[in-house]
Order: structure tokens, then C-alpha cells, then sequence
């Protein structure tokens, strides 16, 4: 009876996990609006093209809508997360010491994200964590059963993309559970699936909606908002040095020795007030 | 029910999350600032953040560095900046929030140069805190 009681008290604290999060995300809903907003909306686009660099509108590294309360299981899953404070104390995320975000969690990223066609895949490449995503667009099915359980869990699973109409729907499976889904901490299953919906809507745009199916952990779907991406301007990527910055995204490389010996060490640290008690 | 109450206190206190790629916690105080005036010593031009290091002088002439926080290394590129817009042992006004224990770092809300021009201004849209 005792346990049971907890649970529900650990059910209840992820929920209000969540609504905070959501509600910080409010805040910089503009912040960089100026930056992505001189195209066209007008301009002619493919709608099965998606090629460019894009970004979202709203820094919200969720996926955008309240989580389901979790299982038991999910609840055991998310022990030991503990996400950062403003009132002081540091969290635990893996990638305050440079480890991968992990999929959804880069793809709920503020920085820029290209998307790179070919004939039998799109690429994502991430500005931060200079990292790449494989959609593939062949045919290939989705690993499952034994399949998977060969493969194996990787940090950004293993996902197949197919047409329906104008929209591109990715599946994703195999996810490292060590990964986690937002900056609350909230977790994913090895046995769960994500489905993305990528729609581009204008030349500007491309909306996205992300679901979880995860019964191991959620009690039910976890059915996510609708994201925007914005497509980032060819002049705001194409300096050839002499403005700081090549060409195309920039090298976000999360490094150990800037992040944890000089970041982490040399100013997270040092200036840091004691919790509040 | 004492017990139910604190730990959904603490748990809220857990859940208003900073949205960056590196833990933060109570860093700085973002409702206070500070202006310094010295002289560049050096600029980690870098990711997560670029570092502008600054050597200031105290009344009796004792110097002390102090380093700065940035945005990252794209975002100001992209705002015109590069890795030399700041030279070695240029004067420099620095408007920081301090670190939140009085240590010799802060987050830069602005510099100021010697002709008055403001640069790396959150003020002005530039330079945010992720």
C-alpha cells in the first residue's frame, strides 16, 4: 500500500515536471524570429522537398505537449534524473559532460538542422553535436523482433521515412535508454517506437509532430505539439570567413575538454550560490 | 502529508529547468549587474561559449582577471562577430551579470569600446543566454 502511495506521488511529480517545462518554454517563444523570417512565404517550393537549413521557432526541447503519467516501470526508468534549477544545484543530464542527446532530444533542439536529400535517404545533420541522422527512403522495413534485438540500442535508434501525400512520416526505433527524451529527464524505452510527421507547409516551413508509443513506460501515447521550423536565409550561412563562420552549419561539436574542464569547471562551478535550503 | 508537500516542493524547484546544453544552476544573478573597465587578456573563441578574459584594476592598482561568458561561437558569427573583433590589451567596458558568489566571472550583457560603440549586446537582441 505504502509503495503503491509513492508511485502515485512520483506519477504526480513527473506531470508537474512536465507543465513547468512547458511553461519556461513560453518564454523565448520570438528569440530568434529576426533571424530566420526575411524569405517569402510566397516563393514556389516542392513540398517534397525539404532540402536547406531549417530551425525551430520556439526553444522547447520537449515534445511539446504534457507527457501521460508514467508505469511503474517508466517511473524506475527516470530514478536518479535530476534536471538543472535556477535556485541552484546542477542536474544530471548526460550531455552536460558532452555525452550524446540522443533522439528526440537533439531533434528538439534550438540549433540550426539541415536536411540533405539523396535518392535513397535524407540526411539530418545537427549543428549541435555536428551530428548525423539517417532517414532512409528505400523501402528497407523497420527492424523488429529478433532484428532488433540484434541490432541493438543506438543513441539515435534506427528510422525509415516513406511519403504519405506531402507529408514525410520517420519511424524510429531501438533507442538507447540512457538517452534522455527532454531536459525533465523523462525516458524512453528500448521497445518504443517514435513517429515523426514532417509537412512543409510553405517555402518557410515545415511543421513537425512527434508521438511516442512507449507502453513499457507511458500509460498511454505519448502524443506531442506541433513543432515549426523556419528555413534558415542562404546569406545568414555563407560567410567564407571574413564574418567567422565558412559555409553551412557551424561545427557544434560538444568537446570534453571545453565543456567539462572549461565550461563546467571554469565558470558553472566557480560563481555558483549554494542551493537554497 | 508534511511529507507530500516538501517533496512536491522540491520537485517543482527540480522541474523549472534552464534550457541549455550544459547544467547552469544558479551561475549568476541575472538581476544584477556590474560595469568593469580593463584590458582584453585574452578570447576563447569556442564552443559552448566564448570566453572573453579581462585583466581590471582594483584602486590600489592590483589587477585581477575576470572572465566572461557568451553566446556560442555561431551565434556570433552571426551577428557579425569573429575571433579578433577583440585584440589583446584593448581597452574594454564590460556590463556583466556577476557570478552569484561574488567570484571574478559574470555572463556579458554588453561591451562598450572606446569610441562608445556597444558590441555583443543582449540588449539588443545579440549575445542571449541560452
Amino acid at each position: 500500500m505504502r509503495n503503491r502511495f509513492l508511485i502515485l506521488i512520483l506519477v504526480l511529480a513527473v506531470i508537474l515536471v512536465c507543465f513547468t517545462g512547458l511553461a519556461a518554454a513560453q518564454d523565448d517563444k520570438d528569440k530568434f524570429k529576426a533571424r530566420y523570417d526575411s524569405n517569402s512565404e510566397n516563393k514556389e517550393f516542392n513540398p517534397h522537398d525539404f532540402t536547406g537549413i531549417w530551425m525551430m521557432t520556439r526553444v522547447d526541447h520537449s515534445l511539446g505537449a504534457p507527457a501521460p503519467p508514467l508505469t511503474p516501470a517508466g517511473v524506475a526508468a527516470m530514478a536518479g534524473r535530476v534536471a538543472d534549477s535556477r535556485t541552484g544545484g546542477n542536474g544530471n543530464a548526460p550531455w552536460y559532460a558532452c555525452n550524446p542527446m540522443g533522439f528526440p532530444r537533439l531533434n528538439n533542439d534550438d540549433e540550426p538542422m539541415e536536411f540533405i536529400m539523396t535518392p535513397e535517404k535524407l540526411l539530418q545533420v545537427f549543428q549541435w553535436e555536428h551530428r548525423i541522422r539517417y532517414l532512409w527512403t528505400d523501402g528497407r522495413e523497420l527492424p523488429s523482433g529478433q532484428n532488433l534485438e540484434n541490432l541493438g540500442p543506438a543513441w539515435y535508434g534506427h528510422s525509415v521515412a516513406k511519403w504519405e501525400g506531402n507529408t514525410l512520416v520517420v519511424n524510429t526505433v531501438g533507442l538507447d535508454e540512457r538517452a534522455w527524451l527532454d531536459n525533465a529527464g523523462l525516458p524512453k524505452s528500448f521497445h518504443a517506437r517514435i513517429e515523426e510527421r514532417y509537412t512543409r507547409t510553405n517555402y518557410n516551413t515545415i511543421e513537425l509532430q512527434t508521438t511516442l508509443y512507449d507502453p513499457e513506460y507511458y500509460t498511454a501515447t505519448y502524443v506531442g505539439g506541433k513543432k515549426t521550423y523556419k528555413i534558415v536565409p542562404d546569406e545568414a550561412t555563407t560567410y567564407f570567413g571574413w564574418k567567422g563562420l565558412f559555409a553551412g552549419i557551424s561545427e557544434g561539436i560538444c568537446a570534453p575538454m571545453n565543456e567539462v574542464d572549461g565550461y563546467n569547471k571554469g565558470f558553472r562551478d566557480v560563481g555558483q550560490a549554494k542551493p537554497k535550503q | 502529508m508534511r511529507r507530500i508537500s516538501i517533496l512536491l516542493f522540491v520537485l517543482t524547484v527540480v522541474a523549472t529547468t534552464l534550457y541549455a546544453h550544459h547544467g547552469r544552476g544558479a551561475t549568476y544573478d541575472m538581476k544584477k549587474r556590474i560595469t568593469l573597465k580593463g584590458t582584453v587578456s585574452r578570447v576563447d573563441w569556442r564552443n559552448p561559449h566564448v570566453v572573453i578574459w579581462m585583466d581590471v584594476k582594483d584602486e590600489a592598482g592590483k589587477v585581477a582577471t575576470w572572465g566572461f561568458e557568451n553566446a556560442g561561437v555561431s551565434q556570433l558569427a552571426q551577428e557579425g562577430y569573429n575571433r579578433n573583433t577583440l585584440k589583446l590589451g584593448q581597452e574594454i567596458t564590460a556590463v556583466v551579470n556577476p557570478a552569484a558568489n561574488g567570484a571574478a566571472t559574470g555572463i556579458v550583457v554588453k561591451v562598450i569600446l572606446a569610441d562608445g560603440s556597444e558590441i555583443m549586446s543582449r540588449d539588443r537582441g545579440q549575445n542571449p543566454v541560452d
